[in-house]
């Protein structure tokens, strides 16, 4: 419930200027949830129950969820230090290393799966890493989730230093005269105030991660059983004239983001401080 | 004791220029200054925040010039506290502690003592972010004192606090450093802080220290114009000297067309100041003392300013002169009231060339 105390602005005009925003409020969530309504009136029993039984479906489910978590995880590892990194120091071509940060978000997400299959199957760099590593990306399982990481990477950075921006110099400058480390103030500090920001990093990169189809179906394919994940599922159904079974899916994806966005910020929620 | 030898240091178009300051064992030093004059910089180079260029720094007789913060023994309260908003107070008390490394019953020992000298211990188990704008000072303060520094550091550490809280806190500092016998360096731009806890003061300014002494020298005998203004005297003038004063060690110096009598002996153009509340006024000329400089003047505009009350007069020397509640009633002066305005020559201050 909303109260008089909490709106910005008290008497009619403050009611109009609530109601202008109320309105784009509730036009875009029934829009939302009307697409969403349209998908569960529009398919059957027997679709959703072949979405649920079938075993390249179920690997399908679980190959999406593993690698977009996966995914999140290794941007995260780079977000953290290339975000304070990025907030904190001055350095030549900073700009530019900014500027390149942010790509992956400008660009076309088929690009980044089209770079991908140029560079480890048509130059010599990236043809020696998987002969000599014996890590091979192309059409296979761990290319999903290297090319989940070239598009998602940067909305973990970009959140990561945002929020290491925010976390005022003067906390960690006192961490140092009460006795900490330029580490120990970042982990004890730092860290901690800037974890709202990052977890907000993180969800976006998972959900970008979650739903990749274009790069995927350019550098790993779909095979089933194998490379196959949610996104090109529905995209194979659909082409094969399954309409049910695609729909099935979608709302399968559906229900997997909400599930897992509801307990990320529940738990982010409980860990996260309170500026 | 700390002690800065010939401190330089340069960030843009700012500097601090060899700066030379001795604050002894246990005195309260307030560092006074516009803001913008770089106090807050100078801390930051005393807790090795900032690098310095050029100079040492000696805190007990050692040199920290090159030390880490961590282990320079200040304690250090930045504007604003900058309390750990993640943190409880108590956790934020016992940090340093914790980085550390001290014992459990150490530190229950160490905050038992600083929350019952600060007397907080009621705010233990609260959050940051409820705390009043006194009690987060209080708290930033423990946590500064509870490591038991060699030198404690505050930066303006009233100045987002209203007018009596700002008092209490003063007087609490005040008490809490004579009683730790703690050598502390208090900055601000405010002159009533210095007022009311300061052992010695300087005046930062041009990114210089400007002069160090006592309150009452700053006020009286201020070494230049900055220092005059900064104490908020308003009467400086610029004269040239006319001849030797009627008196032995005196001047006659004229300014605009008045001739006045300053003490000592000079030559040339020299600059001069009287302070507002050391101009006597008079409803009329019965003033005796021959060589006492006695001008016509004209009441402009009077402003009641709380603890005393301001007058703007315009004669042939422009003056203002701050009388007390008392004296202002007994003068019984309205608007364009015509005063004699006496200036003392003992109260006359002439500024060292």
């Amino acid at each position: 419930m909303i109260t008089r105390a909490n709106s910005p602005v008290r008497g009619w005009r403050g009611r109009i200027f609530a109601a202008v925003g109320f309105f784009f409020v509730i036009v875009f969530i029934t829009f939302v949830l009307t697409l969403i309504i349209t998908d569960v009136f529009y398919i059957d029993k027997k679709a959703v129950v072949t979405a649920i039984t079938s075993n390249f479906i179920r690997h399908a489910l679980w190959l999406s969820i593993w690698t977009s978590f996966t995914t999140t995880s290794i941007a995260l590892l780079f977000a953290i230090p290339m975000g304070y990194t990025l907030s904190r120091f001055r350095f030549p071509g900073r700009t530019l290393v900014d500027a390149i940060v942010d790509l992956p978000i400008i660009f076309p997400p088929l690009v980044a799966g089209l770079t991908l299959l140029v560079f480890f199957s048509q130059s010599a760099m990236g043809r020696w890493i998987q002969e000599n590593t014996g890590i091979e990306f192309v059409f296979q399982p761990k290319g999903i989730v290297l090319c989940q990481f070239v598009v998602a990477a940067s909305f973990a950075i970009r959140s990561a230093k945002t929020a290491f921006d925010d976390v005022e110099r003067r906390y960690e400058n006192v961490a140092l005269t009460l006795g900490c480390t330029p580490w120990g103030s970042f982990w004890r500090v730092s860290l901690p105030l800037a974890s709202n920001g990052i977890t907000a990093g993180g969800i976006l990169t998972w959900a970008r991660a979650f739903g990749l189809f274009g790069p995927l179906m350019i550098f790993v394919g779909s095979f089933r059983g194998r490379t196959e994940v949610l996104s090109t599922t529905i995209f194979l159904e659909q082409s094969v004239g399954n309409l049910e079974v695609a729909l099935a899916v979608a709302l399968v994806m559906i229900l997997v983001a909400l599930i897992a966005l509801t307990i990320i910020h529940l738990v982010g929620g409980s860990t996260q401080v309170k500026l | 004791m700390i002690r800065t030898d010939r401190l330089s240091f340069r960030i843009g178009d700012f500097q601090l220029l060899q700066f030379s300051l001795e604050v002894a064992q246990g005195q309260y030093f307030v560092l006074l200054g516009p803001a913008g004059s770089g106090k807050t910089i100078f801390l930051e180079c005393l807790c090795g925040l900032r690098k310095i260029d050029l100079g040492q720094i000696y805190i007990d007789g050692h040199e920290v010039t090159h030390l880490e913060p961590r282990a320079r023994g200040i304690g250090y309260v930045p504007q604003d506290y900058a309390l750990f908003p993640h943190l409880s107070v108590e956790r934020n008390i016992v940090f340093g502690l914790r980085v550390r490394g001290y014992q459990r019953k150490d530190v229950i020992a160490r905050v038992t003592e600083i929350v019952d000298l600060l007397e907080i211990r009621h705010l233990l188990s609260r959050r940051i972010d409820g705390l009043s704008g006194g009690e987060r000072q209080q708290v930033a303060l423990a946590r500064a004192l509870v490591l038991r520094p060699k030198v404690l550091l505050l930066d303006e550490p009233v100045c987002a606090l209203d007018e009596a809280t700002r008092q209490d806190i003063c007087a609490e500092l005040h008490r809490l450093q004579h009683q730790l016998g703690l050598t502390t360096i208090h900055v601000s731009h405010n002159l009533e802080e210095a007022f009311s806890v300061a052992d010695k003061a300087g005046i930062l300014g041009e990114g210089k220290l400007q002069q160090v002494g006592s309150i009452d020298e700053l006020l009286r005998k201020p070494q230049n114009e900055f220092v005059a203004r900064f104490m908020r005297c308003e009467n400086i003038f610029s004269g040239e000297v006319v001849s030797p004063g009627p008196l032995p060690k005196s001047t006659t110096v004229q300014y605009a067309q008045t001739q006045l009598v300053v003490p000592g002996q000079h030559q040339g153009r020299i600059k001069f100041m009287i302070r507002p509340e050391n101009v006597l006024l008079l409803a009329s000329d019965r003033h005796n003392d021959p060589v006492d400089n006695k001008l016509r003047v004209k009441l402009i505009r009077v402003r009641d300013c709380g603890n005393y009350v301001r007058m703007e007069l315009k004669g042939t020397i422009d003056l203002v002169a701050h009388l007390s509640h008392a004296a202002f009633t007994e003068l019984k002066a309205k608007r364009q009231s015509d005063l004699v305005a006496v200036l003392r020559r003992e109260n006359i201050h002439v500024f060292p060339t």
